[in-house]
């Protein structure tokens, strides 16, 4: 693949690099904006990827704050419970996502759950819009499953950037090799026993059997984020952080 | 060289820079979108609010005035109705400014350049949308007429006029402050020169990095930073 091209705010992307889609449709991701009839320009400095599988584009770019999208997994955090939702907070300083006291699996009216505030929950993003309030779900609500998603009870949530988190959750391709190129949680995962949930927020819960090992993990995943350590980097950090336990 | 920045010096914030040119240093912090309160909140658009921080005590009128010149600059590059009923925070704390006793004005629009740039680094490494790329400079007209880029503390001293000038990639003009005497031929002039300089800032790159337009000493800083950091960004992707 050719040096990936960087665009800055305000740029128009030239002809010969959007991908030729089957079906005359392009895919507009972050960063990227359509001025019709026919100009995609940047809305931010970031460098451009595109598949071309799926005829889509969109620009990387490393910091800024959580914007929700439907069908995102978050990490919230319940601010308070009103009579029918609960109001949880996805990024600090945000206006707070809506969580119906029913969105949960196999709840019914008088079996609904008691949510602190401060408890967090793990959800998905229903609805998203720049006019109203996000709503989240606990549950998929086609099936009535929970599908991994609800209270998490315990551990403790680490604050790492967004796309970091977007590189946890890209999960291993077929040679199981990581395609985030995150191999801390796979490593540590070897040697003590934990759980793990990766919010698209910016958001990783962790629970072991320990603080300390929690407090570990937590830490490692830090470092590597802020640390922009390479897998081999990530190797070693783990096996000193593991001696060191 | 050009300015010297450093990315992302502070992690609370959603994006931070700090930006050292020849007369000041600047700690700038954009947040956002987030949550505005109901007197600020427009139903359309993003309220941009911009706080300015003078290097000692609080600030005053002198601080409310570049706050709003610097505002009026940043609503015209941000994006704002992307974010209706959100704000959009930039606080520029100043850390260092010329020290040496300056007339009024001209310590005034001597800053401005600086906290445009600062902020709009900052801005774009909080990822918030823009609409297009903005590069500010300071030129001065010394005592023997000539036209100096981002002149030093004892050229300001003695200068005839200073004009602070941002253009963006489009060669639109979105901010001009002036200090001291001039005409209108010599306002022209400067214009001409401050355009060329700004559209060097953000010159595009030839194959080896190397300045390919544009003359000046401090070559396409603004390009080179952003260029390093977006690479910077995406180094995982060729490690795997």
């Amino acid at each position: 693949m050719a040096a990936a091209m960087v665009l800055l705010p305000g740029e128009e992307i030239p002809t010969d690099r959007l991908p030729k889609p089957k079906k005359g449709k392009l895919t507009l991701g972050p960063g990227l904006q359509h001025t019709p009839p026919s100009i995609i320009s940047a809305t931010t400095a970031g460098s451009l990827q595109v598949d071309h599988r799926k005829a889509a584009l969109w620009l990387e770019h490393a910091g800024g704050r959580y914007q929700p999208s439907v069908g995102d997994l978050v990490i919230a955090q319940i601010h308070h419970s009103s009579v029918e939702t609960f109001s949880c907070a996805l990024t600090p300083h945000t206006s707070f996502a809506i969580l119906g006291q029913l969105a949960f699996e196999g709840v019914s009216k008088k079996t609904r759950p008691q949510l602190k505030a401060g408890d967090v929950v793990y959800a998905r993003v229903s609805r998203a819009s720049k006019w109203e309030d996000v709503e989240i779900e606990c549950f998929n609500s086609a099936t009535g499953k929970a599908e991994g998603m609800g209270q998490l009870k315990g551990g403790m949530v680490f604050d790492v950037r967004p796309a970091f988190a977007r590189r946890l959750m890209m999960g291993t391709d077929k040679e199981g090799v990581s395609k985030g190129g995150v191999v801390v949680l796979e490593e540590v995962g070897g040697k003590v026993k934990f759980e793990v949930a990766v919010g698209r927020n910016g958001k990783v819960w962790v629970d072991s059997g320990s603080v300390r090992e929690t407090v570990m993990i937590g830490h490692l995943l830090r470092g590597a984020d802020e640390g922009g350590w390479d897998v081999e980097g990530q190797r070693k950090a783990v096996k000193k952080a593991l001696r060191d336990v | 060289m050009g300015p010297d920045i450093s990315h992302h010096p502070l992690h609370g914030a959603d994006g931070s820079v700090t930006f050292s040119s020849k007369l000041c240093s600047i700690l700038a912090a954009a947040n956002g979108p987030v949550e505005v309160q109901r007197r600020d909140e427009l139903p359309e658009e993003a309220a941009v609010e911009v706080n300015i921080r003078p290097v000692s005590g609080v600030s005053g009128p002198r601080e409310r005035w570049l706050e709003s010149v610097v505002a009026a600059v940043l609503r015209s590059v941000l994006h704002l109705h992307m974010h209706p009923r959100t704000l959009i925070q930039v606080t520029l704390q100043i850390t260092k400014a010329p020290s040496s006793t300056l007339k009024g004005a001209v310590q005034d629009v001597a800053l401005l350049p600086s906290l445009i740039n600062a902020s709009f680094l900052a801005l774009a490494d909080g990822g918030l949308p823009l609409r297009n790329t903005v590069a500010a400079v300071l030129l001065a007209v010394v005592s023997t007429g000539e036209v100096r880029e981002e002149p030093s503390e004892k050229e300001l001293v003695g200068c005839k006029s200073l004009h602070g000038l941002a253009y963006n990639n489009h060669g639109d003009l979105l901010l001009s402050e002036s200090a001291g005497g001039f005409d209108l031929a010599e306002w022209e002039r400067i214009a001409d020169q401050a355009e060329e300089t700004c559209r060097a800032a953000m010159a595009p790159l030839d194959e080896d990095g190397v300045v390919m337009e544009g003359t000046t000493s401090s070559g396409p800083w603004l390009r080179q930073e952003l260029t390093d950091k977006a690479q910077a960004a995406v180094a995982w992707r060729e490690a795997t």
